[in-house]
C-alpha cells in the first residue's frame, strides 16, 4: 500500500516538473517574439531610436496572406523596416486555419505582437480584452493613419467598444453590382446608374433572363426549364441584411437589445430576397452548386453579380464594370462592407514599437489595397493610378463607401449569425421556405443570443 | 533565425529532460525496494507515460472540468454545474438534429464499410498473377489526403456532370423522381455521406481483413470440402467464425471513426437543414463562438455515446465472436 502511494507521489512530481518545464519554455517563446535584440534593449525600450539596426525591436506580424499576397506584403515590410529605427517587422503568414491558429497562440500566451483580424473576430477580441486599447496613443499621434476622423464611420465600428479603439481597419470592401456590359448591350438594357432601385433592378434582371428560344420570364412561351442566361444570381450571398437596410429595416438594434426582423420593412425585404431565390431570373441553388457561383458570371451565363469591391471580376472578365448596388424602393442606399484590420496583442512586450509598426503598416496597406477606409485617400485620380485595372469601376466604389457598413458585430455575434443562417436563411435559400412563417420563431432565438 | 535556434534548443532539450526523468525514476524505484527489472522497465516506458499524462490525460480531464463551466478559450471559467448539458438537452437548436445525423451515419455506414472491406479483402486473398499489384492499387486510396478526396466526391456528386447521378439516372427515371441535389436537399445529405463512406472500405480496413483471412488454416477449408460444403457454406461456417475477432475490431473502430466524422463534413458543407455532425458542433462552439464550456459538453456527450455503443458491441460479442482458445460460457 505504502509503495503504491509513493509511486503515485513520484508520478505527480514528475508531471509537475514536466509541466513547469513546458511553462518556462513557453515564456521563452514569448520573449522570442520580440526578439533577442529586445531582450538586450529593455532599458532603452522601443522608443530607443539610436538609429543603429542592432537596437531595433522585432515585431512579429501574423497574417492570413497567401503566397502571392505575402510576397507583395514582404516588399512593403522591407521598405518600412529599412525606413524605421524602431522596429523590424517579421512576417508570419499562413492562410490555413488562420483564426484557429491565432486564437490558440493568443490563449497560450505565445501570440504575435501584431495581427490581421476580421471585423467579426475584432468585436469578439475587443470584448475578451485580447487587443491593446490604442485610443490614447491614437489621439496623441500626428500620423496620417492615426486620424480617427478620417476613417469612414462603418470601418471603425468593429474595432470600437465603449468609446475605446482597439485596432485600425486597413480595408473596407463594399458590395458592388458587377455588370456584364456586353449582355446588357445585347438585351438593350441601360447600365445601372445611381438612381436604380429594386424595381429597376428586377426589370433589368427580367429582361436579361433568356430561355433558349429567346423568351423572357412573363412572355408567353417562356420555358423556365431551358434558361440559357439569367439576370442575377444569389445563394445566401449577397447578405439579406443588406436588403433589409435598403428597405429601412434593421437586423440588430444599435443598443443590441433586439433583432427587429419582424418589422414590416424587414419582412418585406426578406420576402423580396425569397422571391429572388425562387424567381426564374436567378438560377436554382442546384445549378449554382454544379456550375459555380461566380463562375457562371464569368462564363456569361449570368448578367449581374454582387461581389466585394476588391473582386477581380471587372479586371479579369471582358467588358465587366462595378456599379452601386440598387437602392430600396424607398430610395434608401445601403451596402454591406467587409472590413479587415490589424490590432496589437495586449500582451506584447513592445507596445510602443508595435504601435509605430501598426500605424506605418496600416498606412502602407491603405496605399496598396482597394478600398482604403479613409476619406482622404478616396481620391479618384490617385486611386485610378494605383489600380489601373479597376479604374473604370472606382468612381462607383468610392461613391459606395459613404453608405457602406459592416454588420453590427458583438461578442456573441457568431452564435447570432449561426441562428440567422441555420434557422432563417438556409431554409429560405435551400428549402424554399416562406420567410413570414419562420420569422416569429427566429426572432425569439436571435433575441436570446443578444441577452 | 533566433526563432529557429530557440525552437531547436527546446527540441533537443526535451529528450534530455525525459532521459534525466527516466534515470531519476529508476533510482527512485530502486530506493523504494523495487527489483532492477521492474524499475528498469518502468523507467524505459516513462517518456510515454509522461507524454500520455501531459498531452492526453490532463487535457481530457481539463475538458471534463470545462464542460461544467462557462468558459471561453482565453481563460476565465465560471463553474455553472450542469447548465451546459441542460441547455444542450432542452434548449439547443442544433444538438438533437446533430445527434440524430451522427448516429444514423454511424449505424448505416459501419456495416457498409465492414462488409465492403471484407468482400474486397476476399478478392485480394485469391492466388492469382499480379495479386501484389492489385493489393497496392486497392491500398492507394488510403494515402490520399481527406480534403482532396472530399473535392473529388463533390465533383462526383455534381448533378449535371457528376458520375454518381449518371450511374443512378436509370433509377431516377424508373421512379420518376428528379435528379437529387445531394448537398442542398436535407433528405439527400445523409445518403450522400453514406455513399462517400464507401471510400473507407479501401485501405487499412481491407489490409486488416486480408491479414485475418490469411490466418485461417487451410485444413479447415479442406475438411469442409471433404464434407461437400459449397463456397457460400465455407464462407459462412469457416471464414466468418474464424475471422470474427477481426470483424469485431473493425466494427468497433469503424463505429468510432464514423461517429467522429469531421474533415469531409467541414469541406463539403451541405445544407444545415439535415443537421451538423457532432464534431462540427464541437469545433464551431469552441473556435467560432469561443465557448469552450459548451464545446466540451458536446464532446463529452459524444464520448458517452461512443462508450455506450462500444460497450454494447463488446457485450454482444460472445454471441457472435469465435475465439480459438475460448471455453464456451
Amino acid at each position: 500500500m505504502r509503495r503504491k502511494w509513493l509511486l503515485m507521489l513520484v508520478f505527480v512530481m514528475l508531471a509537475s516538473v514536466f509541466l513547469a518545464a513546458c511553462g518556462s519554455s513557453n515564456s521563452n517563446g514569448g520573449n522570442q517574439n520580440s526578439g533577442n535584440s529586445s531582450g538586450t534593449n529593455t532599458s532603452s525600450g522601443s522608443s530607443g531610436s539610436s538609429g543603429s539596426s542592432a537596437s531595433k525591436v522585432t515585431i512579429r506580424l501574423a497574417t492570413w496572406a497567401g503566397e502571392n499576397e505575402a510576397k507583395e506584403l514582404q516588399q512593403i515590410l522591407d521598405e518600412l523596416n529599412a525606413k524605421s529605427d524602431i522596429y523590424e517587422i517579421v512576417q508570419d503568414s499562413n492562410p490555413a486555419e488562420y483564426d484557429t491558429r491565432l486564437i490558440t497562440q493568443l490563449s497560450g500566451n505565445s501570440g504575435p505582437d501584431l495581427f490581421w483580424v476580421s471585423a467579426q473576430r475584432a468585436a469578439q477580441f475587443a470584448a475578451e480584452g485580447i487587443m491593446l486599447d490604442i485610443t490614447d496613443q491614437l489621439n496623441a499621434s500626428g500620423h496620417d493613419a492615426a486620424k480617427v476622423d478620417d476613417y469612414y464611420d462603418g470601418s471603425l465600428m468593429p474595432f470600437s467598444r465603449d468609446g475605446r479603439i482597439y485596432g485600425l481597419p486597413w480595408l473596407q470592401q463594399p458590395v458592388m453590382l458587377y455588370v456584364n456590359k456586353s449582355l446588357f448591350d445585347e438585351a438593350g438594357v441601360e447600365y445601372p446608374d445611381g438612381t436604380w432601385t429594386w424595381a429597376d433592378f428586377m426589370d433589368a434582371a427580367n429582361r436579361l433572363t433568356i430561355d433558349d428560344s429567346g423568351h423572357h420570364p412573363g412572355d408567353p412561351g417562356f420555358n423556365a426549364d431551358a434558361i440559357k442566361q439569367w439576370g442575377f444570381t444569389l445563394n445566401g450571398w449577397p447578405p439579406s441584411q443588406m436588403f433589409i437596410w435598403q428597405n429601412g429595416g434593421e437586423v440588430i438594434l444599435e443598443d443590441f437589445s433586439e433583432s427587429p426582423i419582424d418589422t414590416p420593412e424587414a419582412v418585406e425585404a426578406l420576402k423580396f430576397y425569397a422571391e429572388l431565390i425562387n424567381s426564374p431570373v436567378t438560377p436554382s441553388q442546384q445549378v449554382i452548386r454544379d456550375r459555380g457561383f461566380d463562375q457562371m458570371f464569368r462564363n456569361k451565363q449570368v448578367a449581374m453579380f454582387m461581389g466585394g469591391a476588391a473582386d477581380d471580376l471587372d479586371s479579369t472578365v471582358e467588358n465587366v464594370q462595378a456599379f452601386m448596388v440598387p437602392a430600396g424602393n424607398g430610395g434608401i442606399k445601403a451596402t454591406f462592407a467587409d472590413v479587415l484590420g490589424m490590432a496589437i496583442n495586449k500582451k506584447t512586450k513592445e507596445p510602443d514599437a508595435a504601435f509605430a509598426a501598426l500605424l506605418d503598416l496600416t498606412d502602407a496597406i491603405h496605399h496598396w489595397k482597394i478600398m482604403p477606409p479613409r476619406k482622404s485617400l478616396s481620391d479618384l485620380a490617385s486611386l485610378q493610378e494605383l489600380h489601373p485595372k479597376k479604374a473604370h469601376s472606382l468612381e462607383a466604389i468610392i461613391a459606395s463607401m459613404e453608405f457602406a457598413k459592416p454588420y453590427r458585430y458583438f461578442d456573441n455575434y457568431p452564435e447570432w449569425d449561426n441562428v440567422y443562417w441555420t434557422q432563417l436563411m438556409d431554409p429560405i435559400v435551400n428549402g424554399g421556405a416562406d420567410p413570414e412563417g419562420l420569422i416569429p420563431n427566429v426572432k425569439r432565438l436571435l433575441d436570446e443570443t443578444l441577452k | 533565425m533566433e526563432h529557429y535556434i530557440g525552437a531547436l534548443i527546446r527540441w533537443l532539450l526535451a529528450p534530455v529532460v525525459l532521459i534525466i526523468a527516466a534515470i531519476g525514476l529508476y533510482w527512485l524505484f530502486r530506493a523504494i525496494g523495487w527489483s532492477k527489472r521492474q524499475a528498469m522497465g518502468l523507467a524505459i516506458v516513462s517518456p510515454w507515460i509522461i507524454g500520455f499524462v501531459v498531452f492526453t490525460a490532463y487535457p481530457l480531464l481539463q475538458s471534463l472540468y470545462l464542460s461544467f463551466t462557462e468558459s471561453n478559450i482565453f481563460g476565465g471559467s465560471k463553474w455553472v454545474g450542469l447548465k451546459n448539458f441542460n441547455r444542450l438537452f432542452t434548449a439547443d437548436i442544433e444538438f438533437w438534429s446533430s445527434v440524430r445525423i451522427t448516429l444514423l451515419y454511424a449505424l448505416l455506414s459501419t456495416p457498409v464499410g465492414v462488409i465492403g472491406a471484407l468482400l474486397i479483402a476476399m478478392l485480394l486473398n485469391n492466388r492469382i498473377r499480379g495479386i501484389g499489384t492489385y493489393r497496392t492499387i486497392y491500398f492507394l486510396p488510403a494515402v490520399l489526403p481527406e480534403v482532396a478526396v472530399a473535392l473529388l466526391w463533390r465533383w462526383m456528386f455534381n448533378s449535371e456532370s457528376g458520375i454518381i447521378n449518371f450511374v443512378l439516372s436509370p433509377l431516377f427515371k424508373l421512379t420518376g423522381s428528379g435528379v437529387p441535389d445531394w448537398f442542398g436537399d436535407p433528405d439527400y445529405v445523409l445518403p450522400a455521406f453514406i455513399i462517400m463512406s464507401v471510400w473507407g472500405i479501401f485501405g487499412t480496413n481491407t489490409v486488416v481483413f486480408l491479414a485475418g483471412l490469411q490466418g485461417v488454416p487451410r485444413s479447415l477449408y479442406e475438411a469442409a470440402e471433404i464434407d461437400g460444403a459449397t463456397a457460400f457454406r465455407k464462407f459462412i461456417h469457416v471464414t466468418v467464425p474464424q475471422i470474427s475477432p477481426v470483424i469485431l475490431l473493425q466494427v468497433i473502430m469503424g463505429m468510432i471513426g464514423a461517429l467522429q466524422v469531421f474533415t469531409i463534413a467541414m469541406f463539403v458543407r451541405p445544407t444545415t437543414g439535415a443537421g451538423k455532425f457532432m464534431n462540427q458542433l464541437v469545433y464551431e462552439r469552441g473556435f467560432a463562438q469561443l465557448k469552450m464550456g459548451e464545446a466540451s459538453a458536446v464532446a463529452w456527450v459524444l464520448f458517452v455515446i461512443i462508450l455506450l455503443l462500444t460497450l454494447l458491441i463488446l457485450r454482444s460479442s460472445p454471441l457472435w465472436v469465435h475465439y480459438e482458445s475460448e471455453v464456451k460460457r
